[in-house]
């Protein structure tokens, strides 16, 4: 077996540890941070500003345009959505034929709406225009249009 | 058996054509329905229009070509377009409406027969233009060809493109309609007397805003 070694310190003992600080290089100070900060909002906003006549102008122009052929998009959806309630009053009809005390658009001879007259036109929830058809059609054209 | 089980018993029968995927009160009881939703089925006393009534040839134009021709539409469907929007707006009614959007319908297809017959090609690429620079069919990247439609317009069917801010602006209608049942007018018999309508010159230097001029 070799002689016992013992784990000391050198010969003069450790040299001195260096424990000062050296804290990471900063190229900007604080003012100096925030005056740039300013100086590029300032020149942002300025070139906001210079364009935002001309964006707020085309808006306009997009609406304007919309406006001008949504009467005529409001009439032909109208007469669709008519037609397609036809369609599903006669459906819904057939469907519940055999059922004893349905009276179509009511639940069982109870109407919907208590107070108000027969004839009286409630803009019905959008399933019910896609009630008769598979539920993939209004997942299509109304929920995932809506929520996005 | 209360009514929301019997209403259960049908629902075999009325889910095998809808998904309960479908939110909303169709596979529920009308009991637990929160108030307020509409459930509105048509009854056999609701007067519907019959297919014959609702039937009438559509304009059969595409979007781009409806957002090209859109101003020059307006101006010249002005009058339908108002009485129709008015009356939807009054009646809160479709089936009262009928005849206003028949007519809206019918001039906006003899505007685009006119449109067709004198200045189909500038048209045309005005459209196709609008369709293929951008998204949202921007007017912005389309000038040239606007131009140009605008003067063909202008020549072959006397109409004068109105100012971009038009059709934004309040509207006030003369019409002949007789007001529905149970429209209020507001009225406000204190008011003080309207301000005499003056021809004014343009304000000097614009809004004191810099950014608004």
């Amino acid at each position: 077996m070799a002689a016992r070694t013992q784990d000391l310190p050198p010969k003069g003992g450790y040299a001195p540890i260096n424990f000062t600080r050296i804290p990471a290089k900063s190229y900007f100070s604080g003012y100096q941070l925030f005056a740039g900060y300013a100086v590029v909002t300032a020149f942002a906003g300025y070139m906001y500003f210079r364009t935002y006549r001309q964006i707020r102008n085309e808006e306009i122009e997009m609406r304007s345009g919309q406006m001008a052929i949504q009467p005529m998009l409001i009439a032909e959806r109208d007469r669709e959505f008519l037609k397609q309630m036809r369609k599903n009053r006669v459906e819904e009809e057939k469907l519940m034929s055999g059922v004893e005390g349905w009276e179509v658009g009511k639940f069982y001879s109870e109407p919907i709406y208590k107070t108000l007259p027969d004839n009286k036109f409630v803009d019905p929830i959008v399933q019910e225009f896609f009630a008769h058809g598979p539920s993939s059609a209004f997942s299509r054209k109304i929920l995932l249009p809506l929520m996005s | 058996m209360n009514i929301c089980q019997k209403e259960r018993q049908l629902q075999g029968k009325l889910s095998s054509c809808i998904d309960n995927t479908v939110p909303g009160p169709l596979c529920c009881c009308s009991h637990q329905l929160p108030r307020g939703t509409g459930l509105r089925m048509f009854t056999k006393d609701f007067e519907l229009p019959t297919e014959e009534e609702l039937t009438v040839q559509e304009v059969n134009v595409t979007t781009s070509s409806l957002r090209a021709g859109a101003f020059h539409l307006g101006k010249t469907c002005e009058k339908e377009n108002h009485e129709f929007i008015l009356c939807r707006e009054e009646e809160k009614d479709p089936r009262k409406c009928l005849t206003e959007g028949k007519d809206v319908t019918s001039c906006a297809l003899n505007f685009f027969r006119k449109v067709k017959k004198s200045c189909l090609e500038e048209f045309s690429q005005y459209a196709h233009c609008l369709d293929q620079s951008s998204k949202d069919l921007n007017y912005r990247y389309c000038r040239n060809t606007q131009a140009i439609f605008d003067k063909c317009v202008l020549d072959n069917l006397n109409l004068e493109r109105p100012e971009f801010g038009y059709f934004s602006r309040a509207q006030v209608i003369q019409t002949n309609r007789p007001k529905p049942e149970g429209y209020t007018s507001v009225e406000y018999p204190d008011a003080p007397p309207p301000i005499p309508e003056v021809d004014r010159a343009r304000a000097k230097y614009g809004a004191r805003n810099y950014w608004m001029t």
